[in-house]
């Protein structure tokens, strides 16, 4: 029904091979960077570069606010070694020039955005360049845009500053990682989800393979391709890496990813969608897949599709937090100010919280997969428990934040927290966690 | 002669004819049954162009609420005991007094149903005369500049996105129908469909002849059915505790109304009208709080915790066993619907969904409240509301 085409296909492709090619890992395609800098694979979110620790590397986008513009410029850092004293009244609609929480112990925002500082023989490399931040320092910058790493980022592939795969309107003015281009044929994208990086097609619609496909010749027959399109790959396509291009019996060119053959689910009524997994055989493809989650974890249907529940079915909720000053810090990891959770979940009362939100316990043989982790909390400040604190509790955490319950939900499949929060829970909030959403929203 | 209308409509116009052209009787729908999507949908409210049921004026919002209660008279003012401090006011509503002026909305006419049989004194007359109208929400929110018609901002959106987002696909089908003029007993199937609305070129009119597959996957839940009766072509159902999905910007959340009946006037092609009840107040306030936080609500000058004690004080309904206190309160939603043909599910698959549906209570509130004593309204607060502190990693 359909062979291989090797050869009389033109070079589409201009760069070198692909980093990770064959490894069932995300391919990147290579590119020049000053000596010590390096690409490390993330978990969920492709591959970023990293500093010599292997700590990821950050930028801050210059972003338009509801009430105003904040983040760095070309060329500059407006990352400042002095706390901010004030709020900015980005958050609509409150007034600028409050002062914020807890100032004595505030960080600056180079306490927790280490600038990548460039050494004095240092010089530009490709896409990378040198500023010169207000203090008269050299830092590293990709396409004029600083750089930053984490204190939260611990392990070399660490992605805890930032969840990549999230950009909603009203999310503060967040840091974003930074890496290669993955390696990819035009026409195809690929998005972060909390299954995994997921391919897409250049309009967002989700592509598939067919299991029965997956280690040779498609078959996928006329009747088939009424519903299933096969993913035209142009005149000028050739094989690279893991990809390859087949020649159907009518002469159409198609895609095939690690020796899947590629299709679009034509009923898929919109981007992001994800019908065609209902159609037994058929799934959908990663270039990289995320570890499962964990056991003592369960998969629930709600009205709007498919979240991450505990053992007994209660929605997980994680808890996202970022603060309206200037430079908008976050507020949602236990090493920051617990303020904003604690009066949401509890008006001030940690032990509100505690009925309202419970933290999710993890059983003495818990093992972290991925992302999914276990810490020590101590569950009236919110913060990790000092050794030998006696009210430390172990409990699941994810990007390395507690995970929480909601006791409003009263029955499995109940979502009465999801979005809940200011500005839907952009600026800060509990999201539940989301496998696949039917509605339109990003599946997570 | 050129035919009036483009011929890739005829097919469309033929199968509504063909719905209706029946020898015997001209207004029976094909096969007894005849549906309709659900393609506006918005709160019943008096909103007269000179806001005459607002003699008292408009309520401010929570800009001006926020203006009011932390002037900016060069002192110091701290995130935590103002604008954080509001924030809880809205997540924690309690109905403790406040230092705001509520304006209701006012009679003597509001739209709505007679829900009880009954013409009491807070009851209102209709716009078409009739009497006994229980509309308590028209008193909640018929002075908010967001939910007054026509182009309240909050209205405006909510209405927008039933049509526009399919979680909001809400069905009705009527079946055993022998006249849509009169008919003394039908079956009234409400559910949610899967598919998007059919609309003309400029994409925000639904037009009628479209096609709705049943949800039975995500939308069990949402499936209920009752009795009704058409006379003089309105149709009027037996009452239904139903749940609905209204959800906003693609957030999925649901409304729950007790005794909930409709009203709607039929026609081939549409059906408009009420859908009168009881709407329970916390799901209610949980999907605006959700949906709707403080820079939405000051778009049109509304202010969630106030309208929370408003809603709790005017609320004539559903009391708790417990402590006595009406759990929701009484209004419509105005409607239009969209004639819609449905494919019909697989009996079993249907069947199958209904042992998946829930008809457990709505939502209760956030379990550990916080107690009226807390919210307390001095301008100035010399104390942080909240305070944490934590020993390092």
């Amino acid at each position: 029904m359909m062979r291989d085409s090797l050869a009389g296909l033109a070079l589409l492709f201009a760069c070198a091979g692909a980093a990770a090619a064959g490894s069932g890992k995300e391919a990147w395609i290579p590119e020049p960077m000053p000596t010590g800098f390096r690409v490390e694979l993330t978990v969920i979110d492709g591959p970023v570069f990293a500093d010599t620790k292997g700590h990821t590397l950050y930028r801050w986008p210059f972003k338009v606010m509801r009430n105003g513009i904040t983040g760095d410029p070309r060329g500059e850092s407006n990352c400042g070694s002095e706390p901010a004293r004030l709020s900015g009244g980005l958050m609509s609609p409150y007034p600028p020039g409050l002062l914020m929480p807890e100032l004595d112990t505030r960080p600056a925002c180079t306490d927790v955005w280490p600038p990548a500082l460039a050494a004095d023989a240092a010089k530009d490399v490709g896409r990378w360049s040198i500023i010169t931040r207000k203090d008269g320092r050299r830092q590293w910058a990709i396409d004029g845009a600083a750089l930053y790493t984490s204190v939260l980022d611990q392990r070399p592939g660490d992605l805890i500053a930032s969840d990549a795969g999230n950009h909603r309107g009203d999310l503060p003015a967040m840091r974003d990682p930074v890496g290669p281009v993955t390696d990819l044929p035009p026409g195809f994208a690929v998005i972060s989800t909390h299954r995994g990086r997921v391919l897409r097609n250049e309009r967002g619609f989700s592509v598939y393979a067919r299991d029965a496909g997956r280690h040779g010749a498609a078959s996928c027959d006329a009747a088939c391709t009424r519903i299933w399109q096969p993913v035209p790959a142009p005149a000028s396509a050739r094989a690279r890496g893991d990809w390859k291009v087949l020649v159907r019996d009518s002469g159409e060119l198609q895609w095939s990813f690690r020796g899947q053959p590629l299709y679009l689910y034509l009923p898929d009524p919109r981007p992001r969608a994800q019908d065609g997994t209902d159609e037994p055989g058929w799934h959908l493809v990663y270039v990289q897949q995320a570890p499962p989650v964990p056991a003592e974890f369960t998969v629930q249907p709600t009205t709007g599709g498919l979240v991450v529940a505990d053992a007994n079915g209660r929605t997980i909720y994680t808890y996202a937090c970022g603060d309206d000053a200037p430079d908008q810090l976050g507020c949602d990891h236990p090493t920051q100010t617990q303020v904003y959770r604690l009066a949401l979940c509890g008006a001030g009362s940690a032990e509100r919280c505690l009925k309202n939100f419970p933290y999710v316990p993890a059983d003495r043989g818990a093992r972290a997969s991925g992302l999914w982790s276990v810490v020590s909390i101590n569950p009236l400040t919110g913060r990790f428990a000092a050794a030998g604190d006696p009210g430390a509790q172990k409990v699941w955490a994810y990007r390395d934040r507690p995970v929480y319950t909601y006791a409003g939900d009263e029955r499995p499949g109940d979502i009465n927290a999801d979005n809940y929060g200011e500005l839907r829970a952009q600026r800060q909030g509990y999201n539940a966690i989301w496998l696949r959403n039917d509605f339109t929203r990003e599946e997570g | 002669m050129k035919h009036p209308l483009p011929p890739r409509l005829l097919p469309m116009l033929g199968l509504l004819l063909a719905g209706f052209a029946q020898a015997d009787n001209p207004d029976r729908p094909a096969g007894g049954s005849i549906a309709y999507v659900l393609t506006n949908m918005s709160w019943a409210m008096q909103s007269t162009p000179g806001a005459a049921e607002c003699p008292k004026g408009l309520n401010e919002g929570t800009r001006e609420q926020f203006k009011q209660l932390f002037p900016d008279n060069g002192t110091k003012r701290s995130f935590e005991s103002t604008q954080l401090r509001r924030e809880i006011d809205g997540f924690h509503p309690t109905t403790a007094a406040e230092p705001f002026v509520y304006r209701e909305g006012e009679g003597p006419v509001a739209p709505g149903l007679d829900l009880d049989g009954i013409t009491g004194p807070e009851d209102f007359r209709s716009p078409d005369g009739h009497e006994g109208i229980e509309n308590q929400m028209h008193r909640v929110l018929g002075c908010t500049a967001n939910y007054r018609a026509p182009d309240g901002p909050i209205r405006f959106f909510e209405d927008e996105m039933v049509l526009r987002e399919n979680y909001n696909r809400v069905v009705v089908q009527l079946r055993g129908v022998d006249s849509l003029k009169d008919d003394d007993a039908v079956d009234v199937r409400i559910f949610r469909g899967r598919d998007k609305v059919l609309v003309d070129a400029g994409g925000l009119k639904a037009v009628p002849g479209g096609t709705q597959r049943v949800d039975l996957r995500r939308g069990a839940n949402y499936i209920r059915e009752t009795r009704g009766r058409i006379s003089g072509g309105v149709l009027r159902t037996e009452p239904v505790d139903l749940l609905y999905p209204w959800d906003v910007f693609y957030f999925p959340s649901d409304q729950y109304m007790y005794k909930a009946r409709l009203e709607l006037k039929l026609e081939p092609t549409a059906a408009t009208g009420l859908i009168g009840g009881y709407a329970d107040i916390e799901t209610w306030y949980l999907h605006t709080i959700r949906n709707w936080g403080t820079h939405y609500q000051s778009y049109g000058n509304s202010s969630a915790p106030s309208i929370y004690k408003a809603m709790r004080r005017l609320a004539d309904a559903e009391p708790d066993p417990q402590t006595g206190r009406n759990r929701a309160i009484s209004g419509a939603l105005a409607t239009v619907f969209t004639q819609v043909n449905i494919i019909e599910p697989d009996p079993a698959e249907y069947a199958e969904a209904l042992t998946r549906r829930r008809f457990a209570a709505p939502y209760r509130g956030m379990p550990a409240e916080r107690d009226p004593a807390e919210e307390q309204f001095d301008p100035q607060p010399s104390t942080p509301a909240v305070a944490a502190s934590g020993a390092p990693r």
